[in-house]
């Protein structure tokens, strides 16, 4: 029982090291502080939607909206900033507050009506689009905002890229709120089995609006991060991201069903993409071999993760026998 | 249909089975024979080796060792699913298999359809009118262009007979084919069993329900820890030589123990005229401190109804509830907060969380106790995780390990052990051993026991006769979503409580 526990809990990043040693067998390019640091700050963004994303899969939804509300919301701060001349604290804050409110009226939408998540956040995904297309005017707005809104994308701090840090703090963060705590615990038993959490006093209703409530800020911070990186946005800067962020998720062995997730795992998914595209990049190999490759790996990767699945037939039968060994 | 009556003809012969799922045996060289149009039961508590022993028949797990002849035949060691299709061997199975949004007819030819001819296309005039024949041959009430959602439990159970008959077959499996079945729909049922059998077809019978072994096998063959223990012949089969045999150990449960007890304590719950549009109406009743209050009644009755409504789950249209005096407005909040537990109907699909935890099945009900303003603690939920599991005696008494990979017994003790870990004042129960072994279900009385006297109050809804009358202090009987009968007093039968379930005595007594 303990070995096969410690297998499934060690095979990704069992994975992710062996790709690392590949990678510096490789390359002498690789192992550097440079280089690694190069790849972390590749998935700061994606690491960011992904810590607040990965609740819509283990409710059993998903969240189609977040790399359109990115945009939007890297749109929305510059004009507080810049348009309306509010400070860029308060602009945060304001921006933060509206990803969380369209969040939470997706939310409300899917819970109130019963529709899929994945209905609902496609049709978010789409007016929200509109939205990012009236508000810039559908041109690139170049960023300005005071040095310290700038140095969110663009500081370093202890040598490294400061959207590290901030994506790091957000894992984390939504590590300890899947991990150990009520709403973590009851995202979970919805995803695992609705009516009997039901039954056991969760309310379904209010952890999805919560699910998409984080889902949605995260998002907003994502899209600040995002415009303060790259000093320039337009309404389909990060269209597509939210396939990028599923899977990275889904690499990181959380169940699209429901029910179970991991949010290291989710950036373990993260990186490990980056580190293909990496060694892409230093093996020189031309850019349009990148998605064959990197689907590829993507797929090799689902198939030894999502291999512990406890629907597995066999494997239920040698569990139940196990029992009865100790029995 | 060919029709054989030689009654010594072996159809199926497995000698000296051998299987291990790495590492643990499951069955230690197992004997085991069927002869054609023979009603066979394999008995055996939860464990054993039944079900191993049919997936090794019919080809869906391979054997380490043995010898399996069908219809004289050897099979060979890694037959597949396929060729027990060939082989002419069906599964009514535990869970049906029947996909809803289809009809009776092309649920039957699933897979097989008639075409028409020359072209790739479904004749479904064809395929209706095969479908219906076979329908008529067995004087099913059902119709070929039903739709399976809109038929009963007992009505889907025949079309998965059927099935299997428009499939050839000349043994079919069931197993535990009664477990959600009514008392008159298992009666159906086993005039169906009685017909393949004249047919000439061979069944192979598992059931917990000894009286349902009594009845119609020809044959039993008991397991005990994936060895045969023994084979009985008709005039052999006793349920208690039977029960003895599987477990080889006297079980407590007082088989004649049937008396109702009046309790004098005092109300915990008054319930006065509930009532939901076209589910129930004038229910009262009011159930005392430390009280099993047994609601009989066939499927269907009203009873699962009236316990959801009180828990809070589905809509009250009239009616008032008084909880420890004091007027109470259901809600599952409400029912948690007062100390309420509730044990549903369908273990799978409304009790565990299969791919979680025993520690985070039993923890979801405590998130409440076990949190600190919303953070959870590792070691607290640990120690509570380890006395659900201890209190309940659950196996393997390990709390990281996913229910899902449970035994059904096992299961349903997560289920209660999550709400015996707290301070319950009522406990509801619908149907709380459907499926699980005779071991785990004793167990399980004992705890319901042991909860009354503690004085916990308790409403067990329940078709299992013996079940309800063992446990109840007193006994409700719904019918049609009315009480039409309330035993308080004096011993009660299973036959009295059957009569009052299906109407024969409707009214009179008090």
């Amino acid at each position: 029982m303990n070995t096969k526990k410690l297998m499934e809990d060690f095979r990704l990043p069992l994975v992710l090291v062996l790709l690392m040693a590949a990678l510096t067998l490789i390359s002498p390019r690789f192992l550097t502080v440079a280089n690694l640091s190069n790849v972390l700050w590749s998935i700061c963004v994606i690491g960011i939607l992904a810590s607040g994303a990965i609740y819509a899969p283990i409710t059993g939804g998903i969240d189609l909206s977040i790399g359109v509300l990115a945009a939007l919301t890297g749109i929305i701060v510059d004009i507080f900033m810049n348009r309306m001349g509010i400070n860029w604290m308060l602009s945060i804050v304001f921006t933060i507050a509206i990803g969380a409110g369209i969040g939470l009226f997706n939310g409300f939408v899917l819970t109130r009506f019963k529709v899929p998540a994945f209905i609902v956040t496609m049709a978010a995904k789409t007016y929200l689009y509109g939205v990012a297309m009236v508000v810039s005017n559908g041109g690139m707005l170049a960023i300005l905002g005071p040095p310290e809104f700038m140095a969110i994308g663009n500081g370093k701090t202890f040598g490294l890229p400061n959207p590290i840090f901030i994506m790091l703090a957000f894992i984390v963060g939504s590590h300890i709120l899947l991990r150990y705590t009520v709403f973590g615990r009851q995202a979970i038993a919805v995803g695992a089995n609705e009516t009997a959490a039901k039954l056991s006093g969760v309310d379904p209703r209010k952890v999805r609006l919560i699910v998409f409530t984080i889902s949605g800020s995260t998002a907003a911070v994502a899209g600040i991060v995002l415009s303060s990186l790259t000093q320039q946005t337009f309404a389909g800067a990060a269209s597509g991201i939210e396939l990028e962020v599923m899977t990275a998720i889904v690499v990181g062995g959380t169940k699209m069903r429901g029910g179970k997730g991991s949010v290291v795992g989710a950036l373990i998914g993260a990186v490990m993409v980056a580190l293909i595209i990496n060694g892409l990049n230093l093996l020189n190999i031309p850019a349009p071999f990148h998605p064959i490759v990197t689907g590829i790996v993507i797929l090799v990767a689902l198939l030894l993760n999502q291999g512990g699945s406890p629907m597995k037939f066999s494997k239920n039968i040698g569990a139940k026998a196990k029992a009865r060994g100790q029995a | 249909m060919t029709k054989r009556t030689n009654a010594d003809d072996v159809l199926l012969d497995c000698r000296n089975i051998v299987k291990s799922y790495n590492g643990p045996m499951v069955l230690l060289g197992v004997d085991f024979s069927m002869k054609r149009g023979e009603i066979h039961a394999l008995v055996g508590e939860n464990g054993a080796g039944k079900s191993t022993l049919i997936k090794i028949i019919t080809g869906v797990e391979p054997r380490n060792s043995g010898t399996i002849a069908f219809d004289g035949k050897e099979i060979t060691h890694d037959h597949s699913k396929n060729a027990a299709q060939d082989l002419s061997i069906a599964v009514i199975y535990q869970e049906l298999s029947l996909i809803h949004g289809m009809t009776v007819a092309q649920n039957i030819f699933l897979t097989k359809e008639p075409k028409v001819p020359g072209l790739p296309l479904i004749d479904i005039k064809k395929m209706n009118e095969k479908a219906q024949a076979l329908i008529d041959k067995y004087r099913f009430p059902l119709k070929a262009t039903d739709y399976i959602e809109k038929l009963s439990i007992g009505q889907r159970q025949t079309v998965e007979i059927l099935k299997a008959l428009s499939g050839n077959a000349s043994l079919m499996i069931m197993d535990e084919p009664t477990s959600s079945l009514t008392a008159t729909e298992a009666a159906l049922l086993f005039e169906i069993i009685l017909k393949l059998k004249a047919d000439g077809i061979s069944v192979l019978y598992i059931s917990h329900r000894m009286e349902e072994v009594y009845r119609l096998s020809d044959r039993v063959t008991v397991l005990r820890d994936g060895k045969k223990v023994a084979v009985l012949e008709k005039e052999q089969i006793h349920p208690a030589e039977i029960i003895r045999l599987m477990i080889g150990r006297n079980l407590s449960a007082n088989e004649l123990g049937h008396s109702m007890v009046k309790k004098e304590t005092e109300p915990v719950l008054e319930v006065e005229g509930l009532e939901s549009e076209g589910e129930f109406s004038g229910i009262t009743f009011t159930l005392r401190k430390g009280e099993i209050l047994g609601f009989g009644g066939l499927v269907g009755s009203g009873r699962t109804e009236v316990v959801r409504a009180i828990y809070g789950i589905d809509r009250l249209d009239g009616g008032t509830i008084r909880f420890l005096g004091k007027p109470y407005k259901p809600s599952v909040k409400n029912a948690i907060a007062g100390g309420f537990g509730f044990i549903p109907e369908e273990r799978r699909l409304q009790g565990i969380m299969a791919p979680i935890t025993i520690l985070g099945n039993i923890g979801l009900t405590n998130l409440d106790t076990l949190s600190r303003f919303g953070f959870l603690g590792g070691k607290r939920e640990l120690v509570m995780a380890m006395d659900g599991i201890k209190l309940l005696n659950i196996k393997p008494a390990h709390p990281d390990i996913p229910v899902g990979n449970l035994s059904g017994g096992n299961q349903q003790k997560v289920v209660l052990a999550k709400w015996l870990i707290r301070n319950l004042k009522l406990l509801i129960i619908d149907e709380p051993t459907v499926g699980i072994d005779i071991g785990a279900k004793d167990e399980i009385y004992e705890n319901i026991e042991r909860l009354a006297r503690e004085g916990v109050s308790v409403i067990l809804v329940s078709s299992d006769l013996p079940e309800l009358t063992r446990l109840a202090d007193r006994i409700i009987v719904l019918r049609k979503g009315r009480i039409v009968k309330e035993f308080t007093e004096g011993v009660v039968t299973e036959e009295m409580v059957l009569r009052a379930s299906s109407g024969l005595e409707e009214g009179g007594a008090k």
